[in-house]
């Protein structure tokens, strides 16, 4: 609950200090920010009437002096410019300026500059700057993810922006939670590195005043990782609702755009999926695909129940029950309708895929050893007709990843069978993606091969048998969380930045991933922190991938380091 | 929850640049006529109006609070509103006639039975006009107006729509509570019947039991019948509430749905803007084709022809 009320508790201030009509103003990310926790009928409820985007107010030229105007915007120069022009020419009749993070002097100069009409009434900082989708996992949202991972030198001042943008979140979130925490980072990786060290000098030197909060027995960590050291789990096909959802067709906002994948009724072709307003999928968000469907049944039953005795009326006490019980009637079937049709539309991709076939691969190459087998499994894969060209990419990638030291030869012939399979796929992808993320870089033990205890873990795993196939992999974000837990996270692996020390165990702990997160990750942090280890973890990143972003991402870096290395 | 508050830096800024600038410029236009609100808001039954004068802008001290005149509606808005208002106590009167009449009394209890009906009555005509009055709140047109009535329009009506539930219940309850004070009654009338056939052995006493006997099953029949029509009566009022109910269902979000997703709405209106344009455009080609003129024209010109017809024959025969 703690990222969510976080930001409903800032909107909250926001709107309750300022009586009458208002308007409210965002911009195209803080939108993002507010419409994932706070509702329209809530703003209804405060009274606030309109909602506007900063660019395109300025465009209209009613004035509506009768509106008091609140803006939520971030601090960037373009917000700021906008504000100026509004200021100069003011459309409404009260200006209450709440930026999500924290302004330079300097930009408050030019507002108080172009403020001549004395419109604006207050500027507050209210640092809601992050995307709260669910309670202990958040995102940024940013467009141009590619960039972590390339050298600091093919583009400076685009890393810079990056790297900034990914400070200011990381800053919001703590202020938030009203905590200084003590800065670990990934030693590996540059990105993350670097990330930390800003965030530290923040935190520390230059707003060391705003962020001296009181000291609690122990302080919060903040670990800094890069997505490269499992690149695993965002290339996994998922079976768990939430991650499904997010992996077959595209999870946004919590929103669910189907319009692409079928055609639907007006109603179902936009849906929400939160775990806040929807009881259904707060309790089978996590489950795999099969107890889904038998809960979706049992939910369907239960409606059908309600409808037949809704249309057995016979007196008049049972008109008058029906129309009493009829909003609640009508909002479980918008409900039912949502999540039978999300299922329905995802079985048939499994089916048109071949999804479970290619699955079970996936998590054999993932999870079990034998590189004869596994090449003979992808092979014939790849010879199969119905596997779509980002499935056989896939395939080989986790090949790739898993045995890139083990029979060169064969690798080799499954990179050229892929490249003869599938012809939109880009060359060299797959020996990109090894270059960035292959096992001289990784810190983690991703497979689970190079310790003995893991070793020894996976065999007793092996013996033992698993439950399910399809969802046996663990990201190895749970064995990070693991260590933390027992203590035992390797000063080597992660230092410290500057001087700073943790004595014992931290009480909370946000992990950022540079490079972006995944729904299987968040449920795994989800479920630690429903066993009540005494620790609470925060997962965040740039954004949430499935494979085909995190394939985008892997493709523009691809492409600009080429176009960068002709340039040298 | 930490904030940081920039207010005062920002003011001092723009105090110190005003006295920059304020020798270059001129004295500012004003911003139309201005009533000043204290701390009110136009949806709550308290509002206080204070008088002001149009200061001079160039002394406003900290925040001046400084709204326009608002546009028409906003009144029919603050009528629906104070209905609302009545509404919500007249319904708490109604909760406790309700209560007094089930309790167990000794007089007749008509005057309960008609503070019942007249309160009901009252309720239900307020929100009768209410719904009606929401009506009016619907605008066309794809402008920034339009949003804020549609949003004041849909805050209404969910508040409506608590109220007519709220009713319902109550009523519902009284119902029940009613019907189950009858049930009681009609086991008095199924002892008198039982009494009466035992008393049919003795002669004497058949005379002087069939008289008590008649009257009272006279007063129970009496009784039921009035039940009967204040049930009756109830009905009718839960029948009303339905239609209001269906038609304020079309006006309330559904939460949860996409349709309450702040950032589905404002892309909404966008397209709406632009769709609304589209069909402008679309409307000003047919008008300007004039297709009607055209059959107009021919149909009268037809008239004509047939006008002339007729007399000929006329002439000719």
């Amino acid at each position: 609950m703690v990222l969510v009320t976080s930001v409903r508790d800032y909107i909250n201030r926001m709107l309750h200090d300022i009586s009458g009509m208002k308007v409210l103003i965002l911009d195209s990310e803080t939108v993002s920010n507010v419409s994932i926790v706070y509702s329209q009928s809530e703003l209804l409820q405060k009274e606030v009437f309109l909602v506007e985007m900063i660019d395109s107010i300025s465009v209209s030229k009613e004035s509506m002096s009768h509106l008091k105007a609140v803006y939520f915007v971030r601090p960037t120069s373009d917000n700021i410019q906008k504000l100026r022009y509004q200021l100069a020419n003011p459309r409404f009749g009260e200006h209450h300026l709440f930026f999500s993070n924290l302004l330079k002097d300097t930009q408050i100069h030019i507002l108080a500059d172009s403020d001549e009409h004395e419109a604006v009434q207050q500027v507050q900082e209210f640092y809601a700057d992050f995307v709260a989708g669910d309670p202990y996992h958040f995102t940024l949202n940013m467009p141009s993810n590619h960039l972590y991972m390339l050298p600091a030198v093919v583009d400076p001042s685009g890393l810079q922006r990056y790297s900034d943008r990914v400070v200011d979140g990381i800053a919001a979130l703590f202020l938030a939670l009203k905590r200084r925490p003590v800065i670990r980072y990934q030693r590996t990786s540059d990105t993350a590195k670097r990330i930390a060290q800003e965030t530290a000098k923040l935190m520390y030197q230059h707003e060391s005043g705003l962020f001296d909060f009181r000291r609690t027995e122990s302080s919060p960590l903040l670990l800094v990782i890069d997505r490269r050291d499992d690149p695993v789990t965002p290339l996994l096909n998922q079976w768990t609702y939430q991650a499904m959802v997010h992996e077959l067709i595209g999870l946004q906002d919590n929103k669910v755009d189907l319009r692409a994948i079928a055609s639907l009724p007006k109603d179902q072709q936009e849906v929400v999926l939160s775990s806040e307003q929807d009881a259904f999928f707060k309790s089978n968000m996590y489950e795999n695909f099969g107890d889904i469907g038998m809960n979706i049944k049992r939910m369907v039953d239960d409606f059908q129940q309600v409808a037949k005795s809704n249309q057995n009326i016979q007196t008049v006490e049972d008109m008058a029950r029906f129309v009493d019980n009829y909003p609640e009637y009508k909002k479980m079937q918008g409900n039912v309708s949502k999540h039978v049709t999300l299922v329905t539309e995802m079985s048939k991709l499994v089916e048109a895929r071949k999804l479970m076939l290619v699955s079970q691969t996936e998590q054999d190459l993932a999870c079990n050893g034998g590189q004869g087998a596994a090449y003979e499994a992808v092979t014939d894969l790849l010879n199969n007709e119905s596997v779509s060209d980002i499935d056989r990419l896939r395939l080989v990638m986790l090949y790739a990843l898993r045995y890139e030291k083990e029979n060169p030869v064969q690798l080799m012939q499954l990179f050229n069978k892929l490249a003869s399979r599938s012809p939109k796929y880009k060359p060299g992808l797959v020996q990109f993606l090894l270059k960035q993320a292959g096992v001289e870089k990784r810190t983690g033990d991703l497979f689970g091969n190079r310790d003995l205890m893991n070793i020894a873990r996976n065999m007793a795993r092996g013996l033992k048998g698993v439950e399910n196939v399809y969802t046996q992999h663990q990201p190895l974000l749970f064995q990070t969380m693991e260590s933390i837990t027992r203590g035992r996270l390797r000063d080597v692996d992660y230092p410290f930045v500057g001087d700073h020390f943790q004595q014992g165990r931290p009480q909370e702990v946000v992990i950022f991933m540079v490079g972006g997160t995944t729904y299987e990750e968040s449920r795994s942090v989800a479920l630690q922190n429903a066993t009540n280890s005494g620790i609470r973890f925060i997962l965040g990143g740039t954004a949430v991938l499935n494979s085909k972003r995190f394939l985008l991402d892997l493709e523009e870096a691809q492409r600009i380091a080429r176009s960068g290395s002709h340039m040298v | 929850m930490a904030t940081r508050n920039r207010t005062l830096l920002f003011r001092k800024y723009r105090n110190s640049l005003r006295s920059v600038r304020a020798p270059m410029t001129e004295s500012k236009p004003g911003v139309g006529p201005v009533i000043e609100m204290a701390s009110t808001s136009l949806l709550h039954p308290k509002r206080s109006y204070a008088p002001v004068s149009t200061e001079d802008p160039g002394n406003s001290s900290k925040g001046a609070v400084t709204v326009g005149l608002p546009p028409d509606w906003v009144d029919v808005s603050e009528e629906i509103s104070v209905n609302i208002q009545r509404a919500r106590t007249k319904m708490a009167e109604l909760g406790k006639a309700h209560a007094k009449a089930l309790m167990p009394s000794f007089g007749d209890g008509k005057e309960d039975q008609h503070q019942i009906e007249s309160l009901t009555q009252e309720v239900t005509f307020l929100l009768r006009k209410s719904e009606k009055q929401l009506q009016r709140l619907s605008a066309g047109g794809p402008s920034e107006d339009s949003s804020v009535r549609k949003n004041v329009q849909r805050s209404l009506a969910t508040d409506l729509q608590h109220l007519s539930m709220e009713l319902r219940k109550k009523q519902s309850t009284y119902l029940k509570r009613l019907r189950l004070q009858k049930e009681d009654g009609g086991d008095l009338e199924m002892n008198l019947n039982g009494s009466s056939s035992r008393a049919e052995d003795d002669d004497f006493d058949d005379i002087l039991f069939s008289e008590h006997q008649m009257s009272k099953i006279k007063k129970s029949e009496e009784i039921s019948v009035e039940r009967e029509k204040e049930i009756q009566q109830v009905v009718e009022s839960v029948n009303e509430l339905a239609q209001i109910m269906k038609d304020l269902s079309a006006l309330v979000i559904d939460q949860g749905t996409i349709v309450d997703r702040i950032d589905y709405n404002i892309q909404n209106v966008a397209s709406t803007v632009e769709d609304g344009l589209k069909q402008l455009q679309k409307a000003e080609r047919t008008q300007r084709s004039g297709g009607m003129v055209k059959c107009a024209s021919v149909l009268v010109i037809l008239c004509f022809i047939m006008l002339i017809l007729l007399i000929l024959k006329e002439i000719f025969l």
